[in-house]
């Protein structure tokens, strides 16, 4: 049976499996959308720029992006990333894969709207708008060929812009060679069972639970369009990498923040643990989750005496 | 007559090979060129896409048990969540635990088991006020017991001096003497290749992730 012919069969076998299954999802507009941006084909330069809190932020990368895996070049170091993987690529692979589902997430937050037809780089390109009730959250203008996302911006309420994802010298279905096969050493993840996280926190829904290192655990929640990763670890746990960290209030209750261009990573110690939250969430969703979860507990002597004592 | 955008069979072969990682420079050159120029091909090439997508997104079943050969992993669940298994040992138990519902299982309930060990406080009792099993005749002697008494009261009182110096040395203690630490790279790693795994990580943009080795 020639490659092809065996494709067809599979597709034929899936088909008729999905149309059978009772659980399968019905993809709802923004999944569409995010599902040819995904599974587009493409290599090119990736611009990031995001501004939290008066802070702006630039990253470049050069991405090889091919059916929702991406090889991703930053100086001279590749990563690979996708399918729950993200492998460091050198003489010694090493990274981490997480074994879940890969189920789209329906989302009732968001709607899409077909804005436009424009041109973009000499492609005929589709501009589409992703609101958040009467809110505009996100444009996307999307390779009419490819599904590429050449430009997406997300913005605040107000307007005014939160992050923009810019393609440039971009170059449509060109791939790359399989990386090494080599396992290297890896971590493999399984969702585990977990009560001490809430199963929805300001719009966001639990998707699954893993462990996390220092003893914690990691909640990874989804809102359809946007995600954070809630790590919950053990009282004492020392997070590195803070340095540039800058003082974030929401409410009477201060945060430690550490904007990148693709995310931010919030620290603070509750009773419960020192939490971390890493997402790719705008601020204002930000404040919405942290006012959820629990909150920073002062450092005064009693209550850390207290905290000592009783945990 | 076959015009100009037409997918001749040794196309779709390329497509479908495209897809699976296995053309060589040239095929790769001459699929690249297809895609730019005929329209039906790239029809072909999404629905192929579609196909491995819907592939990939269908629910996972479990297996009968009773047609699950007897070889479930028993001791490996434990060294697997130890991180006790050697590298070659882990695709082998992870791909079991993915297909096998009665291994998932037990592994989650070992490692419930796990947290409510570690959510036991780290107390351990000192020395003298630890009965030794050993010596279970020498307990019912009354002279002992009048020997415990007396270490009784010599563990509270130490035990009251022990907490008011510890009302006196506590704003001197940093948390940072806590032999514990994580790095917040690893941590945007571990959210990042989650992210991955389904349609998400398009509007942060993926990054370049420094991946801690574990």
């Amino acid at each position: 049976m020639s490659r092809f012919a065996r494709a067809t069969a599979v597709a034929v076998t899936a088909l008729a499996v999905g149309l059978a299954s009772p659980g399968a999802a019905v993809a709802d507009e923004l999944t569409d959308l995010l599902e040819g941006v995904w599974s587009s084909t493409y290599t090119a330069d990736r611009f990031v720029v995001s501004v939290w809190d008066g802070q702006t932020s630039v990253s470049k990368a050069f991405v090889e992006h091919a059916d929702g895996v991406e090889m991703v070049r930053v100086d001279s170091s590749w990563t690979l990333i996708g399918g729950g993987r993200a492998m460091a690529i050198d003489e010694t692979p090493a990274g981490i894969v997480f074994r879940s589902e890969s189920v789209p997430i329906q989302s009732s937050r968001y709607t899409v709207e077909e804005t436009d037809a424009a041109r973009h780089m000499g492609r005929d390109c589709t501009l589409m708008s992703v609101l958040e009730g009467d809110v505009l959250r996100a444009t996307f203008l999307v390779d009419g060929y490819t599904g590429a996302p050449l430009i997406v911006e997300t913005y605040l309420p107000d307007g005014s812009m939160f992050r923009r994802v810019s393609l440039q010298n971009f170059k449509p279905y060109r791939t790359y060679d399989a990386p090494s096969t080599d396992p290297g050493s890896y971590e493999v993840l399984v969702p585990v069972r977990d009560d001490r996280l809430p199963g929805s926190v300001a719009g966001y829904d639990l998707v699954d639970t893993f462990e996390a290192p220092g003893q914690g655990i990691q909640g990874f929640y989804r809102d359809g369009l946007f995600s954070f990763s809630l790590f919950v670890l053990p009282h004492g746990t020392q997070v590195t990498g803070m340095d540039s960290a800058s003082a974030y209030s929401v409410g009477d209750d201060v945060y430690e923040v550490a904007p990148t261009a693709h995310d931010v990573r919030i620290h603070w110690t509750a009773s419960g643990g020192e939490m971390v939250l890493v997402g790719d969430l705008p601020p204002d969703h930000a404040d919405e989750v942290l006012a959820e979860l629990p909150q920073p507990y002062g450092r005064g002597f009693f209550e850390r005496l207290w905290h000592r004592l009783f945990g | 007559m076959a015009g100009v955008n037409q997918v001749t069979e040794h196309t779709a072969e390329l497509l479908s090979a495209y897809l699976d990682g296995e053309l060589t420079k040239s095929e790769l050159r001459e699929v690249v060129e297809v895609l730019e120029t005929n329209q039906e091909a790239v029809a072909l090439f999404r629905g192929l896409q579609a196909t491995r997508r819907t592939v990939r997104t269908l629910p996972t079943l479990d297996m009968p048990i009773g047609l699950i050969p007897d070889a479930h992993l028993g001791d490996q669940l434990s060294a697997y969540l130890d991180g006790e298994l050697i590298t070659a040992e882990i695709p082998a138990v992870s791909e079991h635990i993915e297909h096998c519902s009665e291994c998932r299982h037990e592994l989650a309930e070992l490692d419930r088991a796990r947290i409510a060990v570690r959510a036991l406080p780290g107390v351990e009792p000192p020395d003298f006020l630890m009965p030794r099993v050993e010596d279970r005749k020498e307990a019912d002697d009354p002279s002992r017991v009048t020997r415990l008494r007396r270490r009784t009261a010599v563990a509270v009182a130490a035990g009251v001096a022990a907490i008011a110096l510890l009302f006196v040395a506590m704003p001197l203690v940093d948390d940072s003497a806590e032999p514990s630490s994580v790095s917040i790279v690893d941590l945007g790693s571990r959210h990042g290749a989650r992210v991955s795994n389904s349609n998400g990580g398009v509007v942060g943009g993926a990054t370049g992730f420094q991946v801690d080795s574990p």
